[in-house]
């Protein structure tokens, strides 16, 4: 069967966008969106993971008895999240500082576990590398573009570079972190709906001129 | 023979090979990422002066050295765990950790203590690590800059050491809703207090 890439990249940006769509690893999106830097971090710590693990569960999946499959999926995700931990402290330690308590989160990351299950276990080693890399990406731009928004908002700074004294410190609060996702899944879904009713008009559209074509042809 | 055809034998032979594998493949890398005491201190230097400095030991907990290696108590209080002098200015810096956060967690802190003529006077604060604290992102820069003090052995003298629960100290420095790990940080500042006091 030949792989799909552009719907793999469609569903991994938009379409099962993990953050705005799906929305799974909301503990980390609201705790780590304070700044658009920490977004960036924790976006390709998760990209890393979801690329390495998807592949490693593809490759094993014909090996892996179905009976023990999720505490085996859990083992090699857990595997690639401390091999990042430790990458990560000691290449990057600000960033490793900043993601504390999620780093080791990722475990348990909803999003991982989910492509791991639903797709890595049942498609071939390059489509589960590029839906971990695509779902990756969506999940890293849905953090930054977030973390961006807060930090502008919240701190009147960008990437930690100040823009202005004016800031609303209710973005970078809780209460702030629910409320711009709330936003961002509204934008989104508005959107992707006035995208997905476009193309379907011009679906439409096709089909009644090939339809009117054929009568013409016919007469 | 049937036995290696059970499904519990499959399954507990193919967790513990990926247990294996991933057991010596995080060993290596452990080993070849290892961030060591030298390097992380390297890095508060830089974080602190902006460039590496040059130190040497007066106490370090990881050092070899017995004669250096003896954290310094303060009874629930805090301890001392390194002292290095700065060659090129004199600066004394500090890693001290206070006891009593939340969940009885401790803080550890970096203090960057200056050094004029023997006045002593604390210009910055530094997060290196914690245990158990879960609101640290209350403890923002200016929290930590609440804690700059002139003349170290002043305060010493007149018994005002840090505080974020006594609102009428002098040096009353709270964090609202992070009260514990605000207790902690102080503390962990004030064993630096105690040292240049005299109290070692």
């Amino acid at each position: 069967m030949k792989t799909d890439f552009k719907k793999i990249a469609k569903d991994g940006i938009i379409s099962s966008n993990p953050t705005l769509k799906l929305v799974l690893g909301t503990c980390p999106t609201l705790a780590l969106t304070t700044a658009a830097m920490n977004g960036i971090g924790m976006g390709l710590a998760v990209s890393f993971v979801l690329i390495f693990s998807n592949v490693i569960i593809s490759l094993l999946r014909k090996a892996i008895p179905k009976e023990v499959r999720i505490p085996a999926f859990i083992l090699i995700i857990a595997t690639f999240v401390t091999i990042v931990r430790l990458a990560l402290d000691y290449f990057l330690p600000d960033i490793y500082e900043s993601m504390g308590l999620y780093l080791p989160l990722i475990v348990v990351n909803c999003i991982i576990l989910a492509r791991a299950e639903s797709f890595a276990s049942k498609n071939g080693v390059l489509a589960s590398a590029a839906d971990g890399l695509f779902m990756g990406i969506g999940f890293t731009l849905a953090l930054t573009t977030m973390g961006a928004v807060r930090e502008i908002l919240g701190a009147g700074a960008i990437f930690g570079h100040k823009l202005w004294d004016f800031s609303i410190g209710f973005f970078s609060s809780s209460a702030g972190a629910f409320f711009t996702y709330a936003v961002f899944i509204a934008v989104f879904a508005l959107i992707t709906d006035k995208i997905s009713e476009k193309s379907k008009l011009k679906k439409i559209k096709a089909e009644e001129k090939d339809f009117c074509g054929e009568i013409k042809e016919n007469a | 023979m049937t036995f290696f055809k059970t499904i519990w034998f499959k399954c507990i032979s193919c967790l513990l090979i990926l247990m294996l594998f991933s057991g010596s493949s995080i060993t290596i890398l452990a080993d070849l990422l290892y961030v060591s005491p030298e390097m992380r201190t390297a890095r508060a230097i830089k974080k602190i002066y902006g460039e590496e400095k040059e130190y040497s030991v007066v106490l370090d907990v990881d050092s070899k050295d017995e004669n250096k290696n003896t954290a310094i108590e303060y009874d629930g209080v805090g301890k001392i765990n390194k002292i290095y002098n700065i060659t090129d200015n004199g600066d004394i810096l500090f890693q001290t950790t206070g006891y009593k956060g939340y969940k009885n967690g401790t803080i550890t802190l970096w203090i960057k203590v200056v050094n004029t003529n023997e006045k002593y006077s604390i210009e910055k604060v530094l997060l290196e690590k914690y245990e158990k604290q879960t609101l640290m992102s209350k403890l923002s820069g200016e929290f930590y800059g609440g804690f700059k003090l002139t003349d170290v052995t002043e305060a010493y003298n007149d018994g005002s050491l840090f505080t974020a629960t006594d609102k009428n100290a002098e040096n009353y420095n709270p964090v609202s809703g992070a009260t514990y790990s605000a207790t902690a940080a102080a503390n962990a500042v004030n064993c630096v207090i105690k040292y240049l006091g005299g109290e070692r």
